[in-house]
C-alpha cells in the first residue's frame, strides 16, 4: 500500500511518515519552550508542497490540539496561570482583529509583502538576539539560579516604576507578580497585531513578552502561553474554515497526532532543563529561522513568480 | 408490403453494424483515433498521481502531438523584485488563458521543440493565448512566460515531452502512437481535453479528441464536501477532533508515567 495520502483541501499527495515526523518535530518544540510551531512548521509544510495557505490554516488547527495536550499537561503540573492567560487572549484577539485591518490596508497599497518580511526579520532578530545574550549571561553569573520575581532587582528601572505607576493593581498568585491588568492587556494586543502581520500563533513573541515584560517565571511562561494559544488558534481554525477552506482535516489529524506525541516527550525535557537553557536553546531557534529568512531574502530567487498567498 | 418493412430494419442494422466494425481500423481519409486509457481517475484517499496512457491510430509517414489540457482559468501570481537590498514579493499578476494543466508530447523532438510557424500545440501556441495584467509592462512579456512555465514546471503541472512517443508500424496504411502522461497528484477534479494532432509536411492534416476525467471518491470527496458546503460545522468538527485528540494523548501519556 501507498505510504502517499491525498489532502482533499491541500489538493495534493504527501508522504503520511514525512507529515507526522514534522508534526512530532513541532510538538515537541511546542513542549519544550510553549511556542505554538507555526513559525516553525508552516514553512515546512511549503516546503514539502502544500499551499502555504492550506498550510498556515491546518497548522492552526494542529496547534489546537498539541496546546491542549500541552496546556493539559502544564495544567497537571501547576503551570497555568489562567487569570494572566485570560486578559493576553482578551488582548490578543483585539489585536489580532486589528492587525487583520491593518494587513488589508498595506495589501490594497502593495506594501504587505515588504511589512510582513521586514516585521519578521527584526522581530525574529530582536527577541532571539536579546534572549541568547541574556541567557548566556545568566548561564556565566549564576549558573544555578533562574527564577525570577518583581521584588528581585535592586535598583528600580524606568520601566518598572511605570508598570507599578498603572491603575488597577492585582495580584497574580501563580506567576508571583502584581501588576495592572491593563499591562498584559496592552501587550496582548500589541502581539495579536504581530501575530497577525505575521500570520502566526504568536507564541514566540508572546514567551519573551511574559519573561521580560511581565516577569513571571519561566516554568508559569511555558504553560500560560499554551493556553493562550489554544485559545487564538480554535479562532483561527474556526474563521478560516468559513471564509477560507483552507483547513485540510486530514493533515491537520497526521500532523496532530505527531505533535501531540512530540509536545508529551517536550514537555518532560522541559522539567528537566533550566530556565536559562530553555531560553537559550528557543533563542537558537529563533535565530536559526531569522537567519533563513534573512538569506532567503538577500538572495535572488531562482524564480522571478511565486503563487499568491505564501510570505 | 409486410416482408419490405422488415427487410428495410434489417439492412439499417446490417449496414450500421459493418460501419461499426469497420470504425477501429484506419481508414486512409477517415478521422484519426483516440484511446485514453484510463478514462476517467478516480482521486481516492491514497491517490498519488496517475499514469494515463493515450494510443492514437495516424497515417502512415505521419508525426504527431498528443496534448493534455485543463480548463483555462485565471491565476493570481507574485512577481519577485528587490526592495531596500531584500527579494521580496512587489507586485501581482493576473494570468489569463492559461490551462491549469498542460501536458505534451510528440513522435519526433523537434515537433515540440522547435515547432513550425502557426502551430497549434506546445509553448508556442500557448503564448499566444496567455494574457498578463497587473504589474508587468509590455517588454516583461517574454520574461514572464517563460517565468511562467519554469513555475508550472516546477509544480509538475506542465510538461513537454519531446519524442516521447512511441510509434508502431500498423497494418495496412496506418501507424500506432502510444503516451504516457504523468497526471500530477495536483490534478483537480474535472474534464480534461486530450487531443491528438496529426501533422504531415509541417502541416496538420487531421485532429481528434477525447476527454479525461478526473473525479474525486470517497472519504475526500466527503470531507470536501462537508468543508465547501458546511463551513462552520467543519471547523468546529475540526476544532473538537483537534481537542479531544489533545487529551486523548495527554491523558495515555500520563498513563505511562512522567508527571
Amino acid at each position: 500500500m501507498s505510504l502517499s495520502l491525498y489532502l482533499p483541501l491541500a489538493g495534493n499527495s504527501i508522504n503520511i511518515l514525512l507529515l507526522f515526523g514534522l508534526g512530532g518535530l513541532v510538538g515537541f518544540l511546542s513542549g519544550v519552550f510553549g511556542v505554538g510551531g507555526g513559525f516553525l512548521l508552516t514553512p515546512l509544510l511549503i516546503m514539502v508542497g502544500i499551499p502555504s495557505t492550506v498550510a498556515a490554516a491546518s497548522d492552526s488547527n494542529q496547534i489546537v490540539a498539541a496546546s491542549t495536550s500541552g496546556t493539559y499537561a502544564h495544567y497537571r503540573l501547576g503551570n497555568v496561570d489562567f487569570k494572566m492567560g485570560i486578559i493576553l487572549i482578551v488582548g490578543g484577539v483585539l489585536g489580532g482583529t486589528l492587525g487583520v485591518y491593518l494587513i488589508k490596508a498595506l495589501r490594497a497599497m502593495g506594501d504587505a509583502d515588504f511589512v510582513i518580511k521586514i516585521t519578521y526579520v527584526v522581530m525574529l532578530g530582536v527577541i532571539g538576539g536579546y534572549m541568547f545574550v541574556e541567557s548566556l549571561q545568566s548561564i556565566r553569573q549564576k549558573p544555578v539560579e533562574s527564577k525570577r520575581t518583581v521584588t528581585e532587582p535592586a535598583k528600580v528601572s524606568l520601566y518598572t516604576r511605570l508598570v507599578q505607576s498603572l491603575p488597577y493593581q492585582m495580584k497574580f498568585e501563580k506567576s508571583g507578580v502584581t501588576l495592572s491588568p491593563l499591562m498584559p492587556l496592552i501587550l496582548g494586543v500589541f502581539v495579536g497585531i504581530l501575530a497577525a502581520i505575521m500570520g502566526v500563533g504568536g507564541g514566540f513573541i508572546m514567551v519573551p513578552v511574559m519573561v521580560y515584560m511581565l516577569r513571571m517565571p519561566m516554568h508559569v511562561v511555558v504553560g500560560t502561553s499554551l493556553f493562550q494559544i489554544l485559545f487564538t488558534c480554535i479562532n483561527v481554525t474556526i474563521m478560516q474554515s468559513i471564509t477560507n477552506f483552507t483547513v485540510d482535516l486530514v493533515l491537520a489529524l497526521i500532523l496532530l497526532l505527531g505533535s501531540t506525541i512530540g509536545a508529551q516527550f517536550g514537555v518532560r525535557l522541559s522539567k528537566r532543563l533550566k530556565g536559562d537553557q530553555l531560553k537559550i536553546l528557543l533563542a537558537s531557534i529563533v535565530l536559526l529561522v531569522m537567519v533563513q529568512m534573512l538569506v532567503s531574502l538577500v538572495l535572488p530567487p531562482h524564480l522571478m513568480l511565486a503563487h499568491k498567498g505564501g510570505h | 408490403m409486410k416482408v419490405v418493412v422488415c427487410a428495410r430494419p434489417r439492412l439499417i442494422l446490417l449496414l450500421m453494424l459493418s460501419l461499426l466494425l469497420a470504425a477501429p481500423a484506419w481508414a486512409g481519409d477517415g478521422p484519426p483515433e483516440i484511446q485514453v486509457w484510463p478514462d476517467v481517475v478516480e482521486i481516492g484517499a491514497f491517490f498519488n498521481g496517475h499514469e494515463v496512457k493515450v494510443i492514437g491510430k495516424i497515417p502512415q509517414g505521419a508525426q504527431a502531438v498528443i496534448e493534455i489540457t485543463g480548463q483555462v482559468a485565471t491565476e493570481h501570481l507574485m512577481r519577485k523584485g528587490r526592495r531596500g537590498g531584500l527579494w521580496m514579493n512587489v507586485g501581482e499578476l493576473e494570468v489569463q488563458g492559461a490551462p491549469s494543466i498542460y501536458l505534451a508530447a510528440s513522435t519526433t523532438p523537434p515537433l515540440l521543440k522547435d515547432p513550425p510557424a502557426g502551430a497549434v500545440w506546445g509553448y508556442p501556441a500557448l503564448k499566444q493565448q496567455i494574457r498578463f495584467a497587473g504589474r508587468v509592462e509590455q517588454g516583461e512579456r517574454e520574461y514572464f512566460l517563460d517565468q511562467f512555465f519554469q513555475l508550472k514546471e516546477s509544480d509538475e503541472v506542465y510538461a513537454i515531452l519531446p519524442g516521447d512517443l512511441k510509434v508502431k508500424g500498423g497494418s495496412g496504411d496506418s501507424q500506432t502512437v502510444t503516451g504516457a502522461f504523468p497526471l500530477p497528484t495536483a490534478v483537480k477534479p474535472g474534464t480534461y481535453r486530450v487531443c491528438l494532432t496529426v501533422v504531415q509536411g509541417g502541416q496538420v492534416i487531421a485532429k481528434q479528441n477525447s476527454d479525461l476525467k478526473v473525479v474525486m471518491v470517497g472519504f475526500p470527496a466527503m470531507l470536501a464536501s462537508l468543508a465547501y458546503g458546511h463551513g462552520a460545522t467543519y471547523g468546529i468538527l475540526a476544532v473538537i477532533i483537534a481537542i479531544v485528540t489533545g487529551f486523548a494523548m495527554g491523558y495515555l501519556f500520563k498513563g505511562g508515567g512522567g508527571h
